[in-house]
């Protein structure tokens, strides 16, 4: 039963920071767009989702989504959430990437007459991701914990799972320990990934 | 070749740029010719190098004028006076003009063939295997085709400054910037890029080079523009510039790099015999 | 917009109520914080290896784990192992010994990034061990360690919410509170993100004030 739950926990957690990445990276495309417009609207996204707590915003979608008309699922209301969530923060990594490729590539872009979302995804892209490997697993990991809170809304991951089973029990130590494994078993799986892969790019090129 | 057109190729009226309060250009007129090759010397922080990217529009200047090809390069007249024009027509208007950079800006992430044929494919939407095509004759000007499929950082500096020359060649265009192209390189790198360029100025290539390479302007360049804080000081034929510079200015400059350029000598022959009583001892 | 405008009124108290809880178990733990992460980072560097692979599994740990998971077997498992604490010495030290984490990766960090030859110099130039981190480690290392702090204690902040599901009457719990009585859903959670900001940004711009002061 608790892998049952664990499974969930990384269901939701991976489809938030997989349909975080393209549109964390619109988004940092919006941060740091030559339209006031655009980027002001972008910032002010970001300083809110990157500004309060994960929990309030779970609660918010939840009970918000309702009011205007759409009755999701648990499960769906906690995937928005989390990547509404991750897409903020996978902007600032994306944007530190795009920071440190040299401003001569996109001058050299430029004058072979390359234009703007071309360059980007011909040169920007593909180099942004070697770039920022360990933000983004790091991010990986933090969705991953923070995914433990929609059980506040009944989503039967593994933290729901857990206290279902301490409710009928009585063994809350044991029980909690033992996610708490599960917990740090996953995110150390998913460092070592993180660690192979970045060595695996290095040695690319 | 025919008659001279009528048009030069780069059109430059009173161009200034000014960065915040710095002015960086100041009053720079001059025209470059189609087949010409005009070499920019002076010390740094003169603004050749602002001048350049003036002309590719890396930089937009502040007033004055820069024509390619007989149109207006970055701006757009109206009644009320210039207004900023589209990248989309920017790059109309810029698509016969080639740049080759200091640091090369080779995308890394690419095989050289790829950082060549990419702008082509792109832009003229030429199909990858006529790319390609061209992409390997471009190689062979520089005589880098064996190259292809390396990626840059398995290249030395002038193999990759040469894979930046052809990246340039392979968009056809009328006429190729250079931005210090060598002053990147270890000394005993330069010669084989400068060589590329002799070769591209011998096949008629219209060429802007700035450089602090003396030897290279005297000997290829059609005309010689000398420039100091930001002003044209003298133009003229390489050979009366060099022997009979007008100018205080550029005597002083051309004075002090030719001491320089002693003082080099000097040094190879000082660490010579360092060595060899080194080896001595 | 009256009606919202009364219901924020009615609720302040409630609201303001949970916002010092939330300011001052954030204070206490970050106190905490600082504290055990500047003994774990003094540890850790001690050339002593069992010591070292101690700190570093607590690190490892800490960053693998739900700060929820920690506060449920702090909370709810603790008194089936003798350890009765309330609710929120739960969140003080919860979130202080999580962070602590955090906080000693940080110090170490600081620690590393004075290059060796600046120490063989001050040794060179007769200064003592102790004269050493005071005057050459120290110095350098707050400054560049406070963004980095001041972040930590913003993401100390934010976490703090999850207290309000082990029953700590901080803002998110009283924000429930409102939400639950009223019926409302916006002006509760516009409330809360505000009063949140508020703190955030309190302590971001203290965080900028500091920065000034230790910056040479």
């Amino acid at each position: 039963m608790l892998m049952w739950g664990a499974g969930m926990t990384v269901l939701v957690s991976g489809t938030a920071i997989i349909l975080g990445m393209p549109l964390g990276l619109m988004l940092c495309f919006g941060v740091t767009s030559s339209n006031p417009w655009v980027s002001r609207f972008s910032r002010i996204y970001q300083s809110v989702w990157r500004g309060t707590p994960i929990l309030v915003q779970l609660l918010i979608i939840y009970y918000l989504l309702p009011l205007i008309g759409l009755n999701v699922a648990p499960i769906l209301a906690a995937i928005i959430a989390l990547t509404l969530n991750t897409v903020a923060f996978q902007a600032e990594i994306f944007r530190g990437g795009l920071l440190a490729i040299p401003p001569g590539q996109m001058e050299a872009a430029r004058m072979v007459g390359i234009r703007k979302w071309a360059m980007r995804y011909h040169v920007v892209v593909p180099q942004i991701f070697r770039l920022v490997i360990p933000s983004l697993v790091n991010e990986t990991i933090s969705i991953l914990k923070n995914s433990s809170l929609v059980s506040v809304i009944a989503v039967t991951e593994l933290m729901r799972v857990s206290q279902q089973i301490v409710a009928t029990t009585y063994r809350p130590f044991e029980i909690y320990i033992t996610a708490a494994v599960i917990y740090i078993l996953v995110n150390f799986l998913l460092s070592l990934i993180g660690r192979t892969a970045e060595k695996r790019l290095a040695g690319g090129t | 070749m025919t008659t001279k057109p009528l048009e030069p190729i780069i059109k430059i009226r009173d161009l200034t740029k000014t960065f915040g309060t710095v002015s960086a250009l100041s009053g720079i007129s001059l025209d470059v010719d189609p087949s010409e090759v005009v070499c920019i010397i002076g010390p740094s922080g003169s603004g050749k190098s602002t001048l350049l990217r003036c002309i590719g529009f890396l930089e937009e200047y502040t007033s004055g004028e820069v024509q390619i090809e007989g149109r207006l390069l970055g701006y757009r007249r109206t009644a009320s006076g210039l207004v900023r024009e589209s990248e989309k027509n920017i790059d109309a208007v810029r698509r016969n003009v080639g740049m080759v950079f200091q640091h090369f800006n080779l995308w890394p992430h690419m095989t050289v063939l790829d950082n060549v044929t990419l702008g082509p494919r792109l832009t003229k939407r030429i199909p990858t295997g006529r790319a390609r095509g061209q992409g390997r004759h471009a190689l062979a000007k520089v005589g880098l085709e064996s190259f292809a499929d390396r990626y840059p950082s398995q290249l030395s500096g002038g193999q990759q400054q040469r894979v930046g020359i052809a990246r340039a060649l392979a968009m056809e265009p009328h006429v190729i910037l250079f931005d210090e192209p060598t002053s990147a390189l270890d000394p005993q790198l330069v010669g084989e890029v400068l060589d590329t360029m002799k070769q591209l100025a011998s096949d008629g290539i219209t060429m802007v080079v700035v450089t602090h390479e003396m030897g290279f302007a005297a000997q290829v360049a059609d005309r010689v523009v000398f420039m100091d804080h930001g002003q044209i000081v003298e133009k003229g034929p390489p050979v009366s510039l060099f022997n009979a510079p007008e100018s205080p200015r550029l005597r002083e400059f051309l004075d002090t790099w030719r001491s320089r350029n002693m003082l080099f000598q000097n040094d190879a022959s000082v660490t010579g015999e360092g060595e060899e009583g080194g080896a001595r001892s | 917009m009256m009606q919202s405008l009364d219901l924020w009124v009615q609720y302040a108290p409630l609201m303001l109520r949970g916002l010092v809880t939330t300011a001052w178990i954030c204070a206490l733990a970050t106190v905490v914080g600082i504290a055990v992460g500047l003994l774990m980072a003094w540890l850790g560097s001690i050339a002593f290896a069992p010591l070292r692979w101690a700190v570093r599994t607590y690190v490892e740990i800490m960053r693998g784990l739900p700060i929820l998971i920690l506060l449920f077997v702090l909370y709810y498992g603790g008194p089936s192992i003798g350890l009765r604490l309330s609710a929120e010495s739960v969140g003080v030290f919860g979130l202080g010994l999580y962070s602590a984490a955090y906080f000693a990766e940080i110090f170490r960090s600081g620690f590393q990034s004075i290059p060796q030859g600046q120490i063989e110099a001050a040794r060179m130039a007769g200064l003592t061990g102790t004269q050493i981190i005071r005057h050459i480690k120290l110095p350098q290392m707050l400054v560049l360690i406070t963004p980095s702090m001041v972040n930590q204690t913003i993401i100390l902040i934010k976490e703090s919410a999850v207290l309000s599901i082990i029953t700590v009457a901080e803002l998110t719990k009283n924000t429930t509170q409102f939400v639950n009585e009223t019926y409302a859903v916006i002006q509760p959670y516009v409330a809360a993100a505000v009063l949140y900001w508020l703190l955030v940004e309190t302590v971001a711009r203290l965080g900028r004030f500091v920065e000034r002061r230790v910056k040479f």
